[in-house]
């Protein structure tokens, strides 16, 4: 065998010796970085309280709610149906196959909207799909839902009915006997004030 | 096309634009190192040219050891790579009948259709014959079908049945290759030459 092919020889054996001591690349579910951004700017991705209520309500089989708040406070109070997966533990093994799952509406919360988002992200990141972020998270559930406020009397109708939902949903969550606790805010009626009609001033010149 | 749609370099589109200029490639390297001549084919069997198996494994090796390192470097997804199903009994008559082919008309299907594009007539003839066998084939396959699917192995590689690592494959598979590169050699120098 001429020089040429035994150089040409050694280096395909060379290169896949090279192979064996290769270090395995593990595969990794990325999203490419132009989807991501895509999915990061899509407002979709953020669901109301009313809209959450409203599926749970109407027992949407497909809601899974996930509470990334500390374990104590998921113990005091949380969204019902929901589990917990504090944030801090969110990229725990344990958890993966809860923020993955076929056919289901994956939806995230917290206080507020920075800690829900970052559980987004991270699920996302790993090519978990169905994901959502409840806006304004416990904050917002407690005012519009819990604790809802009567709207002004100039809103649109869309706020009173709103406000109807929430009264029947926080009926619903936190049962028939509990109260809106807002005993003094009454439905107030709507009193019409008609002026009385000045008469003219009689008599005199 | 690899690394350059995997990272968008150029849109998939171009993959039938570089599969057409490849294949062009392809076509023009096979001529050129004389593969539309039918006793330079048949020369593996015979012994007096072994041009045609060191091709083949060169490029075996040159595939997979090169794909292996692009997908540790991350330029292609290696475990999405299409792997076709294996069904034993197909690929063994298969292959008989291949080689017999192969050794009675001195082509393969690729080179055929290279030995057809510069005008040689037995390569003609051995087109003709490879699409009447097609033909053949489909006419008869209700008939040839539960053979055609047997002994399916599904999407699997060697790696995968035998359970080893793919660098242990690639280099005992190099050394396997650069061994017999070695024998030809020397059964090429103790046969006859024959001038073709």
């Amino acid at each position: 065998m001429s020089k040429r092919y035994i150089f040409l020889a050694g280096l395909l054996i060379v290169m896949s010796l090279g192979l064996v001591f290769v270090p395995a690349k593990k595969e990794t579910i990325a999203i490419h970085p132009k989807q991501m951004l895509i999915k990061i700017n899509n407002p979709a991705r953020y669901l109301s309280t009313y809209e959450v209520a409203k599926r749970i309500v109407e027992r949407d089989p497909s809601l899974f709610l996930i509470d990334v708040r500390p374990k104590e406070q998921f113990t005091i109070y949380s969204v019902p149906g929901s589990i917990n997966i504090p944030i801090k533990d969110i990229s725990n093994p344990e958890w993966q196959d809860y923020l993955d799952q076929d056919g289901m509406n994956i939806i995230f919360y917290s206080n507020g909207d920075v800690s829900a988002d970052k559980a987004w992200l991270f699920a996302t990141e790993q090519g978990g799909d169905h994901l959502y972020v409840m806006r304004g998270g416990m904050n917002e559930w407690y005012r519009s839902i819990i604790k809802p406020i009567p709207p002004e009397d100039t809103a649109p109708t869309e706020e009173f009915e709103k406000y109807a939902f929430a009264r029947g949903a926080c009926a619903f969550f936190m049962g028939s006997s509990a109260s809106i606790d807002n005993s003094t805010m009454t439905d107030k009626k709507t009193v019409v004030v008609r002026k009385k009609k000045k008469k003219a001033a009689e008599g005199g010149c | 096309m690899g690394p350059l749609t995997y990272y968008d370099i150029i849109s998939p589109e171009w993959n039938y634009v570089i599969a057409l200029i490849i294949g062009m490639g392809f076509g023009y390297f096979l001529e050129a190192t004389g593969f539309s001549s039918s006793r330079k084919l048949a020369g593996v069997f015979y012994g007096y040219d072994f041009a045609v198996i060191r091709m083949f494994f060169t490029a075996t090796l040159v595939a997979i050891i090169g794909l292996l390192y692009m997908g540790y470097f991350g330029w292609i997804n290696y475990n999405v790579l299409f792997v076709h199903p294996t069904f034993v009994i197909s690929a063994l008559v298969g292959g008989v009948i291949m080689g017999f082919g192969f050794i009675m008309g001195g082509f393969c299907p690729g080179t055929s259709l290279t030995a057809v594009a510069i005008g040689k007539l037995d390569g003609w003839v051995f087109t003709i014959g490879l699409f009447l066998g097609i033909f053949l084939f489909s006419e008869t396959f209700p008939f040839i079908e539960k053979y055609y699917y047997g002994g399916d192995l599904g999407h699997i590689t060697i790696t995968e049945y035998f359970n080893i690592s793919p660098g242990v494959f690639v280099l005992g598979f190099t050394i396997m290759a650069v061994a017999l590169f070695y024998v030809t050699t020397v059964i090429r120098k103790r046969v006859k030459s024959v001038n073709y």
